[in-house]
C-alpha cells in the first residue's frame, strides 16, 4: 500500500521540553487518521510538525523525518509544504478583514491556482460544497465571516483549506466546542472528501465514538509517544495498552 | 425606594459625568472660540482673503497643503517601515534600537528637530524650503505614527498569523495581507494622530520654511508660510486686521482637519473578530 505520510524518529522540542519522543507514523494513502490521547500530550504539535507550522514557535527543535509522498518536507520549502499539507486548526480562524468570499480564494489566488475569475468563482463554490457551507452562505458571499456561527466560521476554515485542493487534510479537533449538528456535518464533509476526492485524512479528536465514526484508523499518544496504533473498531474495542484502555474508559484526558 | 447599591452606582454615574463634562469643556470653548472668532474675522474682512496673496492666507494655506502632503508622505513611510519592522523582527538589535530611538523623539523638543534639519539641509543648501519644513514635521510625525503601527500590529492575534501560514502564505503575505489587513483601523488613526500633531506644530518651522509670506512657493526647494506659524507671529502683531487673518487661518486649519479625520475614519472600517 501506498503511504501518504511516513514519519520516522520524530523528535520536537519546545524551549528545551521534549514534546514529541520517537514518533514513527504511517499513514495510508485515502485512509483517514484519527489522533487521540489526553490534553497536552502533543497531538497538535504532531499535526504541526507534518506541516512544519511548529517551527513558528522560536526555540522549536525538531529532528527526524517525515516524508510526504516519499519528499522529506523539511529539506523543502516550508510554504510550499504548508499549501499541500493544510490544515485546520483547533479554534475557528477565518481572516476577519476578508469577506466569506476571499476567505476561500485567498489561497488559490495567492498560488496563482486559477487563471480566470470565473475559474475562481466555481472553485470557491466547489470548497464551500465540499465543506457543507455552500447553502448557508451562497448569499451573503460578501459579508464578513464574523456574520456566521463558530461551527459555519469552522466549516469557513475547511473551505479555505480545501481550496488548495490538497492531497493531505489535517484538522485539529475540528468539533471541538460545536454543537451536533455541526459536528455532524464536518464528519460528513470529511468522509465525503475521503470518498469522492481521495484525500487523506488525519484530525484529532476526544471522542472514541466519533473516531470509530469516521476514520480507519487511530493512533493513542500518550505523553508525547505513540503508545498504541492500528484499526479503529479493533483499537477502540479491544485496545491493547492499558493506558489506551484508561484513557477510552474516560480515566485519564 | 433605591437600596443603597443603586444609590451608589448613581452616584458614581453621576461623578464620572461631571467629571467627563469638566474634560470636555475646553475642548469645546477652544473649537467654539475658533469658529466664533474665525467666521467673525471672514465676516469684518471678507472671503477674499482666502485667495489674497498680500494681505491674505492664501500662501500660509499653500505651504500648509504642500507640508501636509510632503511630511506625511516622508514621515508616515519612514514610520511605517520601521513599524512593520519592529514589530515583525521584536528581539534583534535593530529593533530595540529603534524603539528606544522612537520613544526619545517623542520626549524632544519639536523646536531642536528644526533646528536639526536646519543644521543639515538649510544651511548645506544656503536656504530656507518647505521641503526643510515638512522633513522636520515627518520628525514629529515619525514617532506617533511608529508606535501606533507597532502596537496595531502586535494586537492581531497570532491564531490569524497561523491561519495565513496553514495555508501556504510567505511570511512578507501573512504580514501585507493579513496583519496590516487586520490591523489598518490602527494603523490609520495612528496615522491621523501624527499628522494632526505635525499639522499643529509651529517650533519645528520657525528655523525651517522662512515664513515667506509675501509670495506664493514657486517649488518645494522654495522658501514658504504655513497657517499655524502665520497664526503664531500675526497674533504678535498690534493690528487688529492681522488678528482676523490668524482667526481665519485658525478655522480653515480645524475645518480641514476635520474633514480629513472623518473621511479617514469612514475608509477604514474597523476589522471586528
Ligand atoms: N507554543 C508553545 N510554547 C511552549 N510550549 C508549547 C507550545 N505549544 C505546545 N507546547 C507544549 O507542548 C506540549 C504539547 O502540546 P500540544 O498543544 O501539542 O498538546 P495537545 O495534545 O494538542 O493538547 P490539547 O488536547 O489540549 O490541544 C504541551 O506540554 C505544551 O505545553
Ligand atoms: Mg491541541
Amino acid at each position: 500500500m501506498d503511504h501518504a505520510i511516513i514519519v520516522e524518529k520524530l523528535n520536537v522540542w519546545i524551549r528545551g521540553n521534549h514534546v514529541l519522543k520517537d514518533i514513527d507514523l504511517k499513514v495510508p494513502q485515502g485512509s483517514v487518521t484519527a489522533i487521540m490521547g489526553p490534553s497536552g500530550s502533543g497531538k497538535s504539535t504532531l499535526l504541526r510538525s507534518i506541516n512544519r507550522l511548529v517551527e513558528l514557535v522560536p526555540g522549536t527543535r525538531v529532528k527526524g523525518k517525515v516524508m510526504v509522498f516519499g519528499r522529506d518536507i523539511y529539506s523543502e520549502d516550508p510554504y510550499r509544504v504548508r499549501k499541500d499539507v493544510t490544515m485546520v486548526s483547533q479554534t475557528p480562524n477565518p481572516f476577519p478583514h476578508m469577506s466569506i468570499y476571499d476567505n476561500v480564494a485567498i489561497g488559490p489566488k495567492i498560488h496563482k491556482l486559477v487563471k480566470s475569475k470565473k475559474e475562481l468563482d466555481k472553485l470557491v463554490r466547489w470548497a464551500l460544497e465540499k465543506a457543507m457551507l455552500w447553502d448557508e452562505v451562497k448569499d451573503r458571499l460578501h459579508e464578513p465571516p464574523t456574520v456566521l456561527s463558530g461551527g459555519q466560521q469552522q466549516r469557513l476554515c475547511l473551505a479555505r483549506a480545501l481550496a488548495l485542493k490538497p492531497k493531505i487534510l489535517m484538522l485539529d479537533e475540528p468539533t471541538a466546542n460545536i454543537d451536533p449538528v455541526n459536528s455532524k456535518k464536518i464528519e460528513e464533509a470529511i468522509k465525503a472528501l475521503v470518498r469522492d476526492e481521495g484525500i487523506t485524512v488525519i484530525f484529532v479528536t476526544h471522542t472514541p465514538a466519533q473516531a470509530v465514526r469516521v476514520s480507519d484508523f487511530i493512533a493513542f499518544i500518550y505523553n508525547g509517544r505513540i503508545v498504541e496504533y492500528g484499526p479503529s473498531r479493533e483499537l477502540a474495542l479491544n485496545p491493547t495498552h492499558e493506558l489506551t484502555e484508561k484513557f477510552l474508559r474516560g480515566e485519564i484526558g | 425606594m433605591m437600596d443603597s447599591r443603586t444609590i451608589k452606582e448613581k452616584a458614581f454615574l453621576i461623578t464620572i459625568f461631571i467629571l467627563t463634562l469638566l474634560g470636555v469643556t475646553p475642548v469645546f470653548y477652544v473649537l467654539a472660540s475658533v469658529f466664533y472668532k474665525g467666521i467673525e474675522a471672514f465676516a469684518r474682512r471678507g472671503l477674499g482673503i482666502l485667495i489674497k496673496i498680500n494681505g491674505g492666507i492664501l500662501p500660509a494655506l499653500v505651504g500648509s497643503f504642500v507640508l501636509s502632503i510632503l511630511s506625511t508622505i516622508i514621515g508616515v513611510v519612514l514610520a511605517f517601515v520601521a513599524g512593520l519592522f519592529v514589530a515583525e523582527f521584536p528581539n534583534s538589535w535593530v529593533s530595540k534600537a529603534t524603539r528606544v530611538a522612537s520613544r526619545s523623539l517623542l520626549e524632544v523638543p519639536t523646536v531642536l528637530l528644526g533646528m536639526l534639519v536646519y543644521i543639515i539641509l538649510v544651511v548645506p543648501t544656503g536656504h530656507f524650503s518647505l521641503l526643510a519644513g515638512a522633513l522636520a514635521l515627518a520628525l514629529v510625525m515619525l514617532p506617533y505614527v511608529m508606535v501606533h503601527v507597532e502596537q496595531a500590529l502586535e494586537s492581531v492575534p497570532q491564531l490569524y498569523k497561523e491561519a495565513g501560514y496553514s495555508i501556504g502564505m510567505s511570511r512578507a503575505q501573512v504580514l501585507f495581507g493579513v496583519s496590516v489587513g487586520i490591523a489598518k483601523r490602527g494603523i490609520a488613526s495612528g496615522v491621523l494622530m501624527g499628522f494632526a500633531k505635525a499639522m499643529g506644530e509651529t517650533a519645528p518651522l520657525l528655523f525651517t520654511i522662512g515664513a515667506a509670506r509675501s509670495s506664493l512657493p514657486c517649488s518645494i526647494l522654495s522658501p514658504g508660510d504655513a497657517v499655524p506659524l502665520m497664526i503664531f507671529q500675526y497674533a504678535q502683531m498690534p493690528q487688529e486686521y492681522y488678528h482676523d487673518l490668524a482667526w481665519a487661518g485658525s478655522l480653515v486649519l480645524v475645518i480641514a482637519f476635520l474633514v480629513v479625520f472623518f473621511v479617514v475614519r469612514r475608509l477604514v472600517k474597523e476589522v471586528r473578530y
